[in-house]
This record gives C-alpha cells, sequence and structure tokens, in this order.
C-alpha cells in the first residue's frame, strides 16, 4: 500500500444524499443496467451507473466535478429498468442538488433554500421585508376605492426590490458558475475543452429550446410537454415583466393603463394602434400565465401518475412544483378579483402572497431546484466543448 | 409396518428430486407415491443436454432412476396428475388428486403407428416450442412411462371426430373415451417436489424475446444441443437454420430483478459456462460471449469457470445487457451493455443470444388448495410448514442437480420419520 488513489469517503456527505431523498442508492449493485438503457448516456464512460458508486462511496469532490449528473434529464428509464429498485434517476436528482448547494454563494442561502425545513425561513425573509418597506413608505393598510394594485404596494418600491434582487441574482450565479466550472474544468475533460464556447453554448440553447433530450425519455415522455409549457411560461412572463417595464419608464404609460392617455395617443397615433398595442401586451401576458399554469398541473399530475413506480420526488422537487403552481393561482385569483370582483379585501391580501411568491422564484433562483437552469447549461456547454455530450 | 394401513408418503413433482424422494424411501422399505402433472417422469433434468461441470448426459442417470422405479413395488407413479387438495395432519393426510386422460392406455408398445395417420400437429412443449409433434405423441425418447400421448388442450385433437389414430392401433391401446378421474390417497407426509418453470422470458421487454427472431432461453439452447433435439444437436439459429459462429449469454435475464425474479437462479452462470463448450467443442472458431454481473461459481465449480476463462474465444464481460435489437437485414441479435472493467457503453453483434432466464418456483403460480406456505420468492418455506409437510430440490430453493439430489435424499428420511412416527 501507500501508493495509489486513496478515497476517504464523506460520510456526511452520504448521509445528507439519504436525507435528501437518496436513501435507494444504496441498494445499488452496479449490473450496469441504467447506463444501458439510458439514451441521454455518452459512450465512453457513461452515467449513471459510476455515479451510483461516487455516491454510495460519498465522493463529493468527483461528483462536484462531473458534467454527467447535469446530462441526466430525469427520463427515469434507469430507474424502471433498476433491478434493485436504487432508483438513479433519483438519486441523481438529488446529487443536482447537492451540487446546487455545494456552490451557492452566500453559502448559508444555499442551506436555507437547500434545507426543506427551513421553507418557512426562505418565505419569512420576503414577507418581513415587504413589511417593513410598505410600514417605512407608509402604505400598511388597505386602500380604499377600486382595487388598483400601486396604490397598495407603489410600482417604484416593487421595481426597486426586484431590480436589485435580480441584479442580486446575477452577481450571485456569476461567482456560483465560476465556482461550478472551475470544478468541471479538470481531468478527464479538461485537456479537450479548449475552445467552442460560443458554438457550444449556440447548440446547447437550440437543444434546449427543441427538447431534444426530453425526447429521447421512454419511461418519462410525458415530461417533453411539461417542461415545454412551464420553460415557455416563465420566458413568457419576464418578457411581459420586461414590457411593463417597457411601457413604464419609456413610454411612461402607468398601470392601470388609460386607453384614452394623451401621451400614449400621441406615441401611437391612433385609438386603434393603442388598443391594439393594449389587446396584445394583455393577451401575451395572460397567455404566458395560464401556459405556465397548466405546466405547472401537469407537474402534480405526472408526480401523481407516476405514483412512486419509478421515481418519487423529494420534498426538495414537491416543494418546488407548489411554489411554481401557487404563484400561477395567486396571480391569476389577484388579476380576477381586481377585474371581476374588485374586492379590495381579497385582492390585496392575495397580490401580497403573490409578490412573495414570485420574490422566492426569483431571490432564490441560484439556490433553488429551478437553478439547474443556469447549472445544467453550464454544464451541458462544458460537455459539448469536451466532446462529451451526444445528441 | 408403516405401509400396513395404505398410508405412503406422497411426492408432488416427478422431476429428478421428487423420483429421489420417492426411491430412497422405497428402498428404505417405505411406500411412495409419485404424482406427475406431465405425461412422463424427468421434468426439468429430461430436457437437459449435458450436467455441468462433467459435461455427461442426463439420461443415463435417468435411466437407472427409471429402472429402480420399475423393480421396486413400493413405488407407483400418476402421470398426467395434478394436486387438487391437501388436507389432515402428519401421518394421515388426504391427497386429493385429478387424473386427467392420457387417451392411450398401458397396451402402447409406442410403436408409432397412431403418428402417422394423426392428422393434426401441436407444438412441441418439450423442446419449448421450437419443433412440433403430432397431437398423438411420445413426449420424448425416454419417456417413462413409455406410452403415447394425446394432447388434450383445447383445440390441438379433434377427438372423436377425427379418430384416425384408433383404427392405426393394432393394439388396440388408443381410448378417446377415457375421462379424468379424481384419485384420494392416504399419505402420512406430502413432500413437495414441484421445481421450476423458466422465467417467461417475453416479460423483460428490454431483451428482445419473442420479437428479436435469434434470441432463445438457456432451456430452448439446452434442446437445440441435445442430439435428441429439434436439430439432432446442430445448434442452428432460429431465423434461417445458420450455423451459430457468435453466440452471447445475457446472464441474470430476469433474474436478481425486483421486476422480475428477486432471487440468484444459482445455476445460471454455471449453465451458461456448460453452454459454451458446446459452442467450443464443436467449432473452435466460434466466439462465445458472456455478459454478467458476479459469475457464481462456488466451490469446485471454480474450476470449471478457470478453465473456460482461459478460452481465448470465450469473452467474459462484465455489465448486464439491458437492450437486444435486431438487425434488420441480417436479423443478427445486436446488445448493448456497459463494459464495467472497460469503461465503455458498447454493442455487439452475434448471430445469437442465449438469455440466461431463471428459475421461478411452479407453486409460485399454482399452490391453489394445497397447504404449503410460500416465501415472498415462492420457494417452499421449509421452516413455516405444518408436521409432515415437506420440501425437496428447487421448490425449496433454486440449486443444481447435484445439490437437489443431496437434499431429495435428505428429505425421504424426513418423510420415513412421519410415516414412523405416528
Amino acid at each position: 500500500m501507500g501508493d495509489g488513489t486513496v478515497f476517504t469517503p464523506d460520510i456526511g456527505f452520504v448521509r445528507g444524499l439519504k436525507n435528501s431523498g437518496a436513501d435507494t442508492m444504496k441498494q445499488c449493485y452496479q449490473c450496469a443496467t441504467c447506463s444501458t438503457v439510458c439514451e441521454l448516456t455518452p459512450k465512453d464512460n457513461p452515467f449513471p451507473r459510476k455515479e451510483m458508486v461516487m455516491a454510495q462511496w460519498g465522493l463529493k469532490d468527483e461528483l462536484a466535478a462531473d458534467p454527467d449528473i447535469w446530462l441526466c434529464h430525469n427520463c427515469n428509464d434507469c430507474s424502471k429498468y433498476c433491478p434493485r429498485g436504487a432508483r438513479p434517476g433519483d438519486v441523481l436528482s438529488v446529487l443536482r442538488k447537492a451540487v446546487i448547494a455545494e456552490n451557492a454563494f452566500p453559502r448559508f442561502m444555499g442551506t436555507i433554500v437547500g434545507n426543506t425545513k427551513l421553507l418557512l425561513v426562505a418565505l419569512l425573509i420576503p414577507v418581513v421585508l415587504f413589511l417593513c418597506v410598505l410600514n417605512a413608505s407608509g402604505h400598511l393598510n388597505i386602500p380604499a376605492g377600486d382595487v388598483v394594485f400601486k396604490n397598495f404596494f407603489p410600482v417604484q418600491l416593487i421595481d426597486s426590490i426586484f431590480v436589485s434582487t435580480a441584479m442580486a441574482v446575477v452577481f450571485v450565479f456569476a461567482i456560483s458558475v465560476g465556482r461550478f466550472w472551475r470544478k468541471l474544468n479538470v481531468n478527464p475533460y479538461k485537456l479537450m475543452a479548449h475552445s467552442m464556447l460560443l458554438p457550444s453554448l449556440f447548440e446547447t440553447l437550440k437543444e434546449i429550446f427543441l427538447h431534444k433530450k426530453f425526447q429521447k425519455c421512454g419511461a418519462n415522455i410525458d415530461r417533453t410537454w411539461t417542461h415545454r409549457l412551464v420553460l415557455f411560461g416563465f420566458i413568457g412572463l419576464f418578457i411581459t415583466t420586461n414590457w411593463a417595464v417597457f411601457n413604464l419608464y419609456v413610454l411612461k404609460w402607468d398601470s392601470p393603463y388609460l386607453i384614452n392617455d394623451p401621451n400614449i395617443l400621441l406615441i401611437f397615433g391612433s385609438q386603434a394602434a393603442v388598443m391594439l398595442y393594449y389587446a396584445a401586451f394583455k393577451i401575451f401576458g395572460n397567455v404566458s400565465a395560464l401556459v405556465l399554469f397548466i405546466g405547472a398541473l401537469m407537474l402534480f399530475t405526472n408526480r401523481m401518475k407516476d405514483k412512486g413506480v419509478n421515481s418519487v420526488s423529494s420534498s426538495y422537487d414537491w416543494i418546488f412544483a407548489s411554489i411554481v403552481f401557487l404563484v400561477c393561482i395567486t396571480g391569476l385569483a389577484a388579476e380576477m378579483l381586481r377585474v371581476l370582483a374588485n374586492n379590495a379585501q381579497l385582492a390585496y391580501p392575495v397580490y401580497f402572497v403573490h409578490l412573495v411568491l414570485v420574490f422566492y422564484i426569483i431571490a432564490y433562483l441560484p439556490y433553488s431546484k429551478l437553478a439547474h437552469m443556469v447549472y445544467r447549461t453550464t454544464a451541458i456547454v462544458y460537455a459539448k466543448m469536451a466532446n462529451r455530450d451526444v445528441m | 409396518m408403516p405401509d400396513e394401513k395404505g398410508s405412503s408418503i406422497v411426492v408432488i413433482g416427478g422431476g429428478i428430486s421428487g423420483i429421489t424422494t420417492a426411491i430412497e424411501a422405497a428402498e428404505a422399505g417405505h411406500s411412495s407415491v409419485i404424482v406427475e402433472r406431465n405425461p412422463y417422469l424427468g421434468g426439468r433434468v429430461a430436457q437437459l443436454n449435458r450436467y455441468f461441470p462433467k459435461l455427461c448426459p442426463p439420461y443415463c442417470g435417468l435411466e437407472i432412476n427409471f429402472k429402480r422405479i420399475k423393480q421396486n413395488p413400493k413405488v407407483s407413479v400418476y402421470t398426467l396428475a395434478e394436486v387438487e387438495s391437501v388436507a389432515g395432519s402428519e401421518g394421515n393426510f388426504n391427497v386429493k388428486i385429478k387424473k386427467n386422460p392420457r387417451f392411450v392406455n398401458e397396451k402402447c408398445t409406442a410403436c408409432g403407428e397412431c403418428v402417422k395417420v394423426c392428422p393434426v400437429e401441436r407444438s412441441n412443449s418439450f423442446n419449448f416450442g421450437i419443433d412440433k409433434t403430432k397431437a398423438v405423441y411420445l413426449p420424448h425418447e425416454l419417456s417413462y412411462p413409455m406410452r403415447f400421448a394425446i394432447d388434450q388442450s383445447p383445440g390441438v385433437c379433434p377427438g372423436k371426430s377425427c379418430a384416425k389414430c384408433v383404427p392405426a392401433c393394432k393394439y388396440n391401446a388408443i381410448d378417446l373415451d377415457m375421462k379424468a378421474e379424481t384419485v384420494e390417497l392416504k399419505a402420512s407426509s406430502v413432500v413437495y417436489a414441484t421445481g421450476w418453470n423458466p422465467y417467461d422470458a417475453t416479460k423483460m421487454d428490454n431483451l428482445g424475446f419473442g420479437k428479436v427472431k435469434n434470441v432463445i432461453t438457456n432451456m430452448m439452447m439446452e434442446r437445440l444441443a441435445a442430439p435428441n433435439g429439434p436439430t439432432k444437436g446442430k445448434i442452428l439459429r432460429p431465423s434461417d437454420n445458420k450455423q451459430v459462429k457468435t453466440v452471447a449469454f445475457v446472464q441474470c435475464a430476469g433474474s436478481r430483478d425486483e421486476n422480475h425474479l428477486a432471487h440468484c437462479s444459482s445455476v445460471c452462470c454455471m449453465a451458461s459456462l456448460k453452454q459454451a463448450t458446446y459452442f467450443r467443442e464443436g467449432d473452435p472458431e466460434t466466439k462465445a460471449f458472456m455478459y454478467y454481473i458476479d459469475l457464481r461459481a462456488p466451490g469446485k465449480y471454480e474450476d470449471f469457470l478457470k478453465k473456460m476463462q482461459a478460452d481465448a474465444n470465450v469473452m467474459m464481460i462484465k455489465g448486464k445487457v439491458a437492450k437486444i435489437e435486431e438487425d434488420a437485414g441480417t436479423l443478427d441479435p445486436i446488445v448493448t451493455v456497459e463494459d464495467i472493467v472497460g469503461g465503455k457503453k458498447i454493442t455487439q453483434r452475434v448471430d445469437m443470444v442465449v438469455l440466461a432466464t431463471g428459475m421461478e418456483p411452479s407453486l409460485k403460480v399454482a399452490n391453489a388448495g394445497t397447504n404449503v406456505k410460500l416465501d415472498e420468492n415462492g420457494f417452499v418455506d421449509a421452516d413455516a410448514q405444518a408436521a409432515g409437510i415437506y420440501a425437496s430440490g428447487v421448490a425449496k430453493r433454486p440449486n443444481d442437480v447435484t445439490t437437489s439430489l443431496q437434499d431429495a435424499t435428505n428429505v425421504a428420511l424426513k418423510g420415513i420419520q412421519s410415516a414412523v412416527r405416528r
């Protein structure tokens, strides 16, 4: 002995994985059925068989440097055919969560969002923040008159909170992705990954938008549509938000949008043009919300339909699916209560909850399940640069 | 004498374990009865080409056993008989059996004249459907009893509306009026020697059996290699009767798999190693690939494994095959597997694939009317039985023939004890 590689299993890491839902991983007896049935794995040094043994041994650093866990799209063909019920699909899902927490900046945020027991803390942060802001600006009350959300929570306050949060998210992600990239960029793939960044990025984005990987899934092919709807719902709402910012700060057209606003009439030239623009904006926003809503609904039905046969969703997964679902419900409900019921007593509290949930999604983006959009994209780009991704 | 009341050891199943238990008890002076569902004795062993590791044919052992049965008046045999119920307690069991009609009586000399006139064919279950026999058939060359039978399953023999065989038989051996009858046996003990069935390979939808033509099971392989088999011992693949030059053995096809059989069937590694010799002995150019999770060759069997490992044309690859596809042009099967040691997901095109399908205990699907307690895999739980209920051979756990024989002999002693104790 003395020479050769010596592993030091990280027992704490193994326990953490098991507590997060990878409790089946010790069942694995390394038969490699999973790697064989997987349609997404590269032929050379395939996954997820090797990840299963790495997880069993607690090889935290090796797993953090492994792009393969991100090439996995949770098709669950592996779990369906696994002869031991070890559920490699679920184990890789938990490993991704561990990598998100591992690269989180600041670390404690990764813990707060990653630890499902601290969900209340994560939700209380925006509640307290919003109450303080409302109190300080003298808005901590239910305004009289018609429901106009800016009378309750002025847009300028919302924008200052959310724009600064969004900027912080970008900054935090830059640090996390930097850490992540440095971990990925080690041997055996380091030597292969030297250039081709932009073409790889382009290829990756194309693949993501076309859902090419999802379409290779067998057991979980239904998720292709779910993911499409959730992704495009979010993108639609992101565009809607920026569109509203454009309306407010460029056109100086304030919500609630008045069709006969003289300034707007001047910009568009005719009443009909204003109406068209207004309708386009409203329809786009509402359709996006509906698309996300249907997607979120399918997140639930898919999981229910599986009944834990191929996959058991972790609480981390459930929480995120629930938040997305509730964002849709509260957003649509606030709109209905304003437009149809004009019920201030209900509309404003629902709107408040909606803002809290939106804050959860945006502010905790680098630490939640949704962080996969950045980590996965990064890992696939890296894998393509290292000739690792076979599509 | 324990036999005076007509009470005996009833052995359910006339495979090698059941035969052994019955004969050993009878040769110690205690009467025994073999109840066999098939029209012949010998069970799975009768279907084997060779035993491992000695590579001798099982027929010679069976022949000796049949001779022992014939010579011993204390052994009685019911073929085509199914157990309907087992009731009572140690020393005083009542076993009700249904004797299905054979339509051929004891006058049969196995001359085969009836076959010549029979117009109906049936899939040959003894050869796992690889070939066909007529509706009146001799189950296999060394059938015991050496007597033809008429397949009574629906849609095969049209019965008296045809009856061409009746005048063809000059011994008046064919009796189409034969009816099923119920027989009640008194038993001091009941031994389940019900053995196993090959696991239904069509249930593994990723291994292509039934879809990819040149994928067969290990038991079909035994029949293909057997001199009395459908190809007279030439190993020809099903799609085009081409001689097989490359073969892949897919281990743990259904065994050690919670979705199929959770247990290890224990003999498949040795069976595949043995079957590799069928190819290697026939043609030095033949290549055999064996894909495994673990190679289980315990005790003295390790020598056999080492011998096969030393053969440069027998490639052993660690990794479970989980996908088998068919080349549309050549009908060659293509197996996909992760070569764990080599670190690559590979495909291999071969002439034929042999699935090492495991042993499904017969009682798992057919224990109605019996009082036997099974474990979670469908094997008889030897420790959980009422007094006087025993199991012998693979009914109890998956084993090779040698171990089953030792077990069967032990159980004969148990049966005798039950008889003497009362």
